[in-house]
């Protein structure tokens, strides 16, 4: 029997389930049914040579959703669209851009994407279609790799200048005078990917967008916004917050789509003593082996970069078995670099490569076409990035399939038990505040040095002059005699503002195997200490790679190929620091508090473990310094009273384990991906001389998480407790307090963490 | 909305403020304004104090402050620069002082200092910005000093000092002021004279070459604080050593003028042999001829700096380096007899540029006499050089690179005519 045939998906699909072990595993299986395209007319108003180019395109006509952003455009509404991924949102961007260029060549478009991929994808497109309409389109991309001699030309005639956040607002909008071409015939402003712009990120680029409407202002143009969004539970709200500007939200898809199947996996507990349960990988390398063999264009979502490596490689030494299009299938992640991304995702485009592993790097809009299958080996994290998973399984007329194997974590475990959660719950909302002191008058001392403020003047909503009082009083701004507010500093604002707080620094990775060594890919300095550091075995599409030396002042790691049975985990040692508490209240016998935090993390050892057992082969040290993360945390510390009567080493393991539990509480709570969050307990904190657990933001700089859970802490520890006590393990497991395979002489840590947040049970009548 | 967003940020903005005066203040805030000042306007407290006059244009002012260097010179000569400046229009020398580094919006030109020669004196008038607010008044009295046809001249203005003034132009939404000619002095200073000062900065250029000796002069980096002193409610007498190292820039830039104009186009042409210019001067003339596609300007001064060279120089790289501009410059010119003879003479002396001159001569062996076989040994004298150099550790590798497609390319021809050689006898 032939092992590789092509076959159909829904065939395949048939198959899978019909296997035993598969079908029990099977919690849910929803047919979403086919979709009809909506169609709507091209508007008579759009230029003749621009309708020439959507029929040479194969598009009579334009989807609904299109046609309604381009009539409230026209109508002088501001918009966001909102529709599923690959459903033609950018032309609902593209077409009015273009038409307001066909009208008037000397009208000009500002695109803003959050990273310089998509920038590029979007630019080929709009230049595409330019050139199918016969028109002279200026378009081009201004960010930092962007050669000097281009740069005159795109600030003196580019039509369309694409960008991102960052560059308009330290490189653009403080250079204003040299963009006055731009800014005197701006007409549209383009936001894209808009769910990406929340949390403190968001934050800042709602005030450049300030800025950016007083430029405007001040040249006398008041351009038209077009916000482009996933899926989100708010996103009237986040298109106003975020443009600050009343928005339409256009979200009627006309887009056509096939039959789906969402089929959600369980795997069976292994050990009912311990909980311990399989990983997600083994059924999610099934499911994608079957549909790889039918020659059916899969993608595989693993969670970290080592779970991407990992399938990869045995999907690999599967499809090795009767000759199968292994090397159509390809690892796809941060690290690897650019060029080679782009040769992936052509292709995916074009079918040349069959099969991806990928971790959530393809996520944001990145243009692959559309695929047969989508496989989750483990959950997401969110509901939001689940279904942006799983929405790269969707073809336009034939049956598409997402599959979600959920993994041994307790978020997984409570979607793969209710996965109703998943079908019903309304998609997460993106949060963002502009209004964060910090940020707006960081943004308030940049918009002050690009244009002195008139008095009374507003900056979002309302006046700023008592903001700008308060810079006056450090010195930078002044009111001069005419009531205005001037810069009057040497500083250059702009260049003390990060927009993503996180510092760009990487660490290099360079294979000397080679003659001539060259750098395969680069890690983020604060993950550099775990993922590169000297002995590790670093993968990279699903090669092995041993590093000999990490240069730690040169930001450089040298490795070399090797061919080894194992992986290297590192463990961190994690300490914090309280900066500055932004607020706290009493609760019962506890103190809730959240605030500005230094996470200090310190790669202690690393553990060689063997690739298909995971059983530990050895351990070495890691000498490398501290990396130090400025974030938000949310913490809870005991008052003396509420840990009368209570042993010391009791108490730590009743810390630990009700950290845990409220962190996985948290996630869902906020459905926050779970790696956003670090839990961090202390028996006795030595800036707070009490006991205190806290969970920290991982992102720098946080995304409000913090301050959400500061208003939520009741729900939180009610939510907690009934988990713990809820659970079915005996004395703790993974998706509770953690494992608690410990001497049975000792109480049990679920015991001990359900002890502690009963302790704290009035809270529990205030929730 | 607005009221509630308001209310939020008034309440965010009171907790900021109490945990920020809960610890000292770091800076010392100068509250208090200077009462007499009030009284008088800024404009004429700084006329006076500093002993200047007011020009107003609607509600706004400026101070100017006015002085006169005596400064004879002959700048006849100034036609025939690189960037050839013309006599009977006016020269404007402009030098700027600001609050800050780069051109964006946020930066301010306070000062702007113009000079101009009036029969043998130099004067200097300084436009000094009272108040922020009055900007529109340093903008229309700046405009009414640089006429169409004028010649701007200024160290680093291209980059800097213009740019920014039009840059100010345009946040009050009108045109900069159009002129004739901008001719920076910066590159033809570092043209010049680098070779034989620290650096190429105005300072170090004036000291050296035009002998200037500046006392207590204000160093620049401190020139922003003392305006925003001056801001806060400061003394106009702040402004006494900014005027003065504002004013002494402009000056150089005269005195630079003068100097070539006198001293260094002479010296090209040999009529003035004067110990001021030195031959590398010249050569550095020559180069930044060349540059402007000058090629028989060029040559006559690396002519006339070979001739100035002494006949017990010991610095036969530098000899070797102006015999490569020569050549250059004769090819550039089309005399390809002497070019290539010039060449000829710098490969066979063997210094630095040996190698390029090979590569040289085995082009014109191969394209203007056609002998790809004796262009070949040219070219690999040329590598034998490179390879001399790189085994010496001072790789070239813009040569090596050029051989690396020139040698195999001669090889092949070299080959091919050989063989039709062979065949035709």
């Amino acid at each position: 029997m032939r092992i590789h045939q092509p076959q159909p998906t829904a065939e395949v699909l048939r198959g899978l389930l019909a296997q035993p072990d598969v079908s029990a595993a099977v919690t849910a299986h929803r047919v979403l049914p086919a979709r009809a395209a909506q169609l709507a007319p091209i508007p008579g108003w759009i230029d003749p040579r621009l309708r020439g180019a959507l029929e040479d395109r194969g598009m009579p006509a334009l989807y609904r959703h299109q046609v309604d952003a381009l009539e409230a455009l026209r109508g002088g509404e501001d918009i966001l669209v909102s529709t599923p991924t690959a459903s033609g949102k950018s032309l609902c961007y593209h077409l009015p851009v273009l038409q307001a260029i066909a009208e008037d060549p000397s009208a000009r478009a500002l695109y803003l994407f959050p990273t310089k991929a998509l920038s590029r994808d979007q630019l080929a497109e709009v230049r595409e279609l330019g050139d199918r309409a016969g028109m002279q389109l200026q378009a081009d991309v201004y960010d930092g790799d962007t050669p000097a001699p281009l740069r005159g030309r795109i600030r003196a005639a580019g039509q369309i200048v694409v960008t991102n956040p960052d560059m308009l607002h330290a490189a653009i909008l403080p250079h204003h005078t040299a963009w006055f071409q731009l800014f005197e015939q701006l007409r549209y402003v383009v936001v894209d990917e808009a769910h990406s712009y929340r949390g403190i990120f968001g934050s800042h680029v709602a005030n450049v967008l300030r800025r950016l409407a007083r430029i405007c202002a001040h040249y006398g143009s008041t351009p038209r916004i077009v916000c482009c969004s996933a899926t989100v539970g708010n996103p009237e709200a986040l298109g106003r917050t975020l443009t600050g500007r009343p928005v339409r939200v256009i979200d009627r898809n006309g887009a056509p789509s096939g039959e789906r199947h969402v089929v959600v996996l369980d795997p069976p507990v292994m050990d009912r003593r311990t909980g311990a349960r399989p990983g997600p990988s083994g059924l999610a390398r099934r499911s994608a082996l079957a549909f790889l063999r039918a020659e059916r264009q899969t993608i595989v979502f693993g969670r970290s970069r080592v779970q991407v490596e990992l399938l990869l490689t045995t999907l690999r030494e599967q499809l090795r078995e009767g000759r199968g299009p292994l090397d159509r299938v390809r690892g796809y992640r941060g690290g690897y670099l650019p060029s080679e991304r782009r040769a992936i995702e052509a292709g995916l485009r074009t079918g040349d490569i069959l099969g991806v592993v990928s971790t959530s790097a393809l996520e944001l809009g990145i243009d692959i076409g559309r695929l047969d299958v989508a496989v989750l080996a483990g959950y997401p994290g969110t509901i939001s990035g689940t279904w942006q998973q799983m929405g790269r399984a969707g073809r336009r007329q034939d049956v598409s399939v997402a599959i979600l194997v959920a993994g041994a974590g307790s978020l997984d475990r409570y979607v793969a038990s209710h996965p109703d959660y998943l079908f019903e719950a309304s998609a997460e909302e993106a949060r963002l505040d502009p209004e964060n002191i910090h940020v707006l008058l960081a943004h308030l001392r940049a918009a002050t040095f690009e244009l002195p403020f008139e008095p009374g003047e507003r900056f979002g909503a309302s006046s700023a002059d008592d903001l700008l009082a308060f810079l006056a009083e450090e010195g930078h701004v002044r009111q001069a005699d005419d009531l205005r507010w001037y810069w009057a500093s040497e500083n250059f604002p702009a260049s003390e503002i990060s927009l993503r707080v996180a510092a760009p620094e990487n660490v290099l990775i360079i294979d000397t195997g080679p003659a001539r060594p060259r750098v395969i890919g680069e890690v983020d300095l604060f993950s550099a200490p775990t993922l590169v550091h000297e002995d590790a075995i670093y993968l990279h599409e699903s090669r092995q790679y041993h590093v000999d030396r990490l240069d730690w002042d040169e930001r450089k790691a040298y490795v070399r190929p090797v061919d080894v049975d194992h992986y290297t985990q590192a463990e961190l040692a994690v300490t914090l620091k309280p900066l500055d508490i932004f607020d706290e209240a009493a609760l019962g016998d506890a103190t809730r508090s959240h605030g500005e935090v230094m996470v200090s993390s310190l790669a202690t050892i690393y553990k060689k473990l063997k690739m298909d057992t995971h059983e530990n082969l050895g351990w070495g040290r890691i000498h490398l310094p501290e990396t130090e993360l400025h974030s938000t945390a949310w913490w809870l510390s005991l008052s003396p009273a509420a840990t009368v009567g209570w042993v010391r080493d009791d108490l730590d393991r009743a810390l630990v384990g009700a950290g845990r539990a409220l962190r996985t509480v948290a996630c869902l709570l906020l459905m926050s991906d779970p790696h956003d969050l670090g839990v961090v307990a202390q028996v006795r904190s030595p800036h707070l001389g009490r006991p205190v657990v806290y969970l920290w933001e991982t992102v720098p700089g946080g995304v409000g998480l913090a301050s959400r859970l500061f208003e939520r802490t009741p729900e939180l520890l009610s939510a907690a407790t009934d988990l713990i006590e809820g659970c079915d393990c005996e004395r703790g497991c993974p998706a509770c307090v953690g494992p608690g395979a410990e001497l049975a002489t000792l109480a049990s840590p679920r015991e001990l963490a359900a002890r502690l947040l009963r302790s704290l049970g009035d809270v529990r009548v205030a929730a | 909305m607005d009221q509630a967003t308001g209310a939020i940020r008034a309440h965010r903005l009171d907790r900021l403020r109490d945990r920020v005066r809960a610890e000292p203040p770091t800076t010392p805030i100068v509250a208090t304004r200077v009462t007499a000042l009030r009284d008088l306007g800024r404009a004429e407290t700084l006329a006076r104090v500093l002993g200047g006059h007011v020009v107003r244009c609607g509600s706004a002012a400026i101070a100017i402050v006015e002085s006169r260097t005596r400064l004879p010179a002959d700048l006849g000569r100034l036609r025939d620069l690189p960037d050839p400046l013309r006599p009977d229009q006016p020269i404007v020398c402009l030098d700027t002082e600001t609050t800050g580094l780069g051109t964006a919006a946020g930066t301010l030109p306070f000062l702007v200092a113009l000079g101009r020669w009036q029969a043998d004196e130099f004067v200097v008038r300084q436009l000094l910005l009272p108040d922020q607010p009055d900007e529109p008044a340093m903008l229309d009295v700046l405009e009414r000093h640089i006429p169409p046809d004028a010649q701007l001249v200024s160290y680093n203005g291209r980059a800097f000092d213009w740019p920014l003034i039009v840059s100010r132009y345009r946040l009050h939404g009108r045109p900069a002021p159009d002129h004739a000619a901008h001719l920076d002095l910066l590159g033809l200073a570092r043209q010049l004279w680098r070779h034989r000062l620290p650096d190429a900065r105005l300072a170090s250029v004036e000291a050296g070459v035009g002998g200037v000796r500046r006392h207590g002069d204000l160093p620049g980096a401190l020139i922003p604080e003392r305006y925003f002193q001056w801001l806060r409610g400061g003394d106009a007498s702040l402004f006494t050593d900014v005027l003065e190292h504002n004013r002494q820039d402009v000056v150089s830039l005269a005195l630079l003028l003068r100097i070539l104009s006198q001293d260094v186009l002479p010296e090209r042409d040999g009529r003035a042999a004067m110990g001021a210019v030195q031959p590398q001067d010249l050569a550095g003339l020559g180069r930044q001829y060349a540059r402007r596609g000058r090629p028989d300007d060029a040559l006559a001064c690396f002519d006339r700096a070979l001739e100035r060279l002494p006949p017990t120089w010991r610095d036969r790289d530098l000899q070797d380096t102006i015999n490569a501009d020569r050549a250059r410059a004769l090819g550039r010119l089309g005399r390809r007899l002497e070019a290539v003879s010039a060449w000829e003479a710098v490969a066979l002396e063997g210094g630095p540029m040996a190698p390029i001159a090979w590569i040289a001569v085995a082009k014109s062996l191969e394209h203007v006499a056609r002998d790809p076989v004796a262009a070949l040994g040219a070219a690999r004298r040329a590598d034998a050089l490179a390879f001399r150099s790189r085994f010496l550790g001072r790789p070239q590798p813009q040569i090596e690179r050029d051989l690396a497609r020139r040698l195999p390319r001669l090889i092949r021809t070299a080959r091919a005519r050989s063989l039709r050689a062979a065949s035709a006898a």
